[in-house]
């Protein structure tokens, strides 16, 4: 053989072993649908920002379980991040808008609670790892009966107390009006407790009843205006005067969203129901040095798995495979 | 003290000297030892830098391999928080790891490439048989090191790969259950398995791999270097050991280190979810360098799973430990060999197309 093409044969071979050596990052197994995060240099300005056209939009499926069992939902997901947080946009068909909550409706004479729930959607995280999480998602975690004595924290929790969760928790009617989605985390359940708890700070909603629990006890204070879809916001409400008159058909919100501060005012919130679906953004700063958050550094993935309401409460939801957060 | 004289000189020029002498001076003064050392001078030549490379992996693993036992907790669900931690929150952890990563799969690719170098150059012939043998058995050892090291993340991939390779080996007759039972200590995937492959992953092996570098190197000096592929005779003017040859290895180790944490800066080392034992859905994908053994356990099914797990294997070590004896061509260079090179490039070819096929089954692109 000849010594030039002894030597091409050694370039050759060399750089095909090296390319098979760049092969090796792609070497991984079963597939779950991943969530591009992509990077944006400044943050979505709202829902219809243009940015949101540099994520890719993922369709999640969801699986209805007790009363919806069989049915199914979809949810188109996109997300960017900035140096400084990390946005989500959901969007989902919903033909009812479902934002009643058991509010106050007066019927001339006495008051009484409205039939109907509302819309939410949920997303849980790990702060520290839960075990099996990562493969069977909200399944792994906790649940307990409906009415059980540690079923008062909602229902669920973790096996231990080193696995963490983070709870986001937007709420249509609870939640949203106050710009936020409830921030809350999962530790260990046991048997008198739940493992749900609020992070740290203010917020949730406050129960809009009198001592007997018969009637509204707030109503809007003067100068004030109730937030979107009618809700009246804790912050804007003042105990009803002894006198007021209220007319047949007057309704007032029974659980008044509450103004979120400190680690559970984190997740904020921005959303719009039109056409037969809701278009919900959430956004919260990628690390927010709070115990009871998940910290996002963006050169690792995050599992995460979703739950939808429907206008149902815990008992009924649409539940997600759990997926892959990726930073690109 | 006077320096001792040579009592002898090779013929591409390296002296040799009295052994009692020698040794005296190696211990009295190091430097001056190993500056009297002298190689050929083809230990320098611009197409000689892969067994420089080489070894600047190894002591690149071995760095980085300390390093990461550092933070390595060899429990199960601790270790691949311990993983992630590295990862993730330790200084340098992530470019560590992910050097420690690439090292591995970078040096198998040059390990390959510098036996078939040595193959085509016919270096494996008489004299320097054992040089050959010891490189193969260096080779054997590096996969030992990816199966062992691959389950201490403990994640998903690492995980069923095990039990992957814990099957086929299992099915080797007579001695693939015991062997599973030593490996593992049992005959799951858990805590003793999970400590018994990082004793060996961390210890054993390194052991053994640093004792066959030391034996390989022996023959290597022994026997000085081959003929050039281009027939001519190697450089005979000899060259210091130190600094000369010392410094081209440092030079090579700091190249080497420096596109290695490039790479891994831009691609990390990947680390999958957690290992779930419950999970029998996943499906782990071999890596390149075994995507040929996995083709052959594919083929060969039922009463046959013997060829592809022990037979075929099994030959195929035995050619590469006794090509020195088999080979009776006339001499050394590639057109004296002819049979030798048709029969191992067929069966490069083979190996290559089995690769391919089982990539394209594992990795191509999906069914729409």
């Amino acid at each position: 053989m000849h010594r030039q093409s002894l030597k091409r044969i050694y370039w050759m071979v060399l750089l095909m072993l090296l390319a098979v050596l760049l092969m090796n990052g792609t070497v991984f197994g079963a597939s779950k649908q991943v969530l591009e995060a992509a990077k944006v240099k400044a943050a979505p300005a709202g829902l219809e920002d243009a940015i949101w056209n540099e994520a890719t939009a993922i369709q999640v499926p969801f699986e209805g379980k007790e009363s919806f069992a069989g049915q199914k939902a979809v949810v188109a997901t996109k997300a960017v991040y900035t140096d400084e947080a990390v946005y989500f946009l959901f969007k989902w068909k919903d033909p009812t808008l479902s934002v009643v909550k058991e509010a106050w409706q007066f019927d001339g004479e006495k008051w009484s609670h409205q039939k109907g729930n509302e819309d939410r959607i949920s997303l849980l995280f790990e702060i520290n790892r839960i075990n099996n999480f990562a493969t069977k998602g909200c399944a792994i975690v906790c649940h307990v009966p409906q009415g059980a004595p540690n079923a008062k924290d909602g229902k669920f929790g973790t096996t231990t107390a080193a696995e963490k969760g983070d709870l986001w928790h937007w709420k249509a009617a609870r939640s949203d009006p106050a710009g936020v989605a409830d921030d809350t985390w999962l530790t260990q359940i046991s048997d008198k407790e739940g493992g749900r708890k609020s992070d740290a700070g203010k917020g949730g909603d406050q129960k809009n009843m009198t001592e007997d629990k018969s009637a509204p006890k707030y109503m809007l204070a003067p100068g004030k205006s109730l937030a979107k879809n009618d809700i009246l916001l804790a912050a804007h409400s003042v105990e009803i005067p002894a006198g007021t008159v209220f007319k047949a058909g007057d309704m007032l919100t029974y659980r008044m969203p509450k103004t979120a501060e400190g680690s559970r005012g984190d997740i904020k919130a921005e959303s719009r129901y039109a056409g037969g679906g809701w278009t919900v953004m959430l956004h919260r700063s990628l690390d927010t040095d709070n115990e009871d958050d998940v910290a996002f550094n963006t050169r690792r993935k995050y599992n995460f798995a979703m739950a939808l309401f429907d206008d149902s409460g815990d008992e009924n939801s649409y539940d997600s495979e759990v997926l892959t957060l990726e930073f690109k | 003290m006077k320096p001792p004289e040579p009592i002898t000189t090779t013929k591409d020029g390296r002296q040799r000297f009295r052994s009692d002498e020698t040794k005296t001076l190696a211990l009295n003064d190091p430097f001056a030892w190993l500056k009297r050392i002298t190689v050929a001078g083809d230990a320098c030549a611009w197409n000689r830098f892969v067994g420089g490379v080489l070894l600047a992996l190894v002591v690149l693993l071995f760095l980085s391999g300390a390093f990461l036992a550092f933070y390595y907790s060899p429990v199960p669900g601790a270790a691949y928080d311990s993983v992630d931690f590295t990862l993730f929150s330790a200084p340098f952890g992530s470019i560590l790891k992910g050097v420690h990563h690439y090292a591995w799969n970078l040096l198998l690719v040059l390990a390959i490439f510098h036996l078939a170098r040595t193959f085509v150059a016919g270096a494996y012939r008489k004299p320097r048989q054992l040089t050959w043998i010891s490189g193969v058995a260096i080779l054997g050892l590096l996969p030992l090191f990816i199966i062992t090291g691959d389950l201490l993340p403990w994640d998903q991939r690492g995980y069923w790969s095990t039990q992957v390779r814990m099957s086929i080996i299992a099915s080797i007759p007579f001695a693939g259950d015991m062997a599973v039972r030593i490996l593992q200590g049992g005959a799951l995937t858990g805590i003793v398995a999970l400590t018994r492959f990082y004793v060996l992953h961390i210890l054993f092996l390194p052991c053994l791999l640093a004792l066959l570098l030391a034996v390989h190197f022996y023959f290597v000096a022994r026997h000085g270097f081959a003929e050039r592929l281009n027939g001519k005779q190697a450089a005979d003017h000899p060259i210091a050991f130190f600094p000369r040859v010392v410094n081209r290895w440092l030079v090579l180790f700091i190249v080497t280190v420096s596109l290695i944490a490039l790479l891994t800066y831009y691609w990390p080392s990947p680390l999958g979810d957690p290992a779930d034992p419950t999970d029998s859905t996943y499906v782990p994908k071999p890596e390149w360098w075994v995507l040929f053994l996995n083709q052959l356990v594919a083929i060969f099914k039922g009463k046959w799973a013997v060829l592809g797990t022990a037979v075929i294997p099994g030959l195929l070590t035995l050619f590469l430990v006794g090509l020195p004896y088999l080979d009776r061509s006339p001499g050394n260079r590639p057109a004296q060999r002819k049979t030798v090179i048709v029969a191992a490039a067929l069966l490069a070819a083979v190996m290559i197309v089995l690769s391919l096929m089982g990539y394209f089954e594992h990795f191509g692109l999906p069914r729409q």
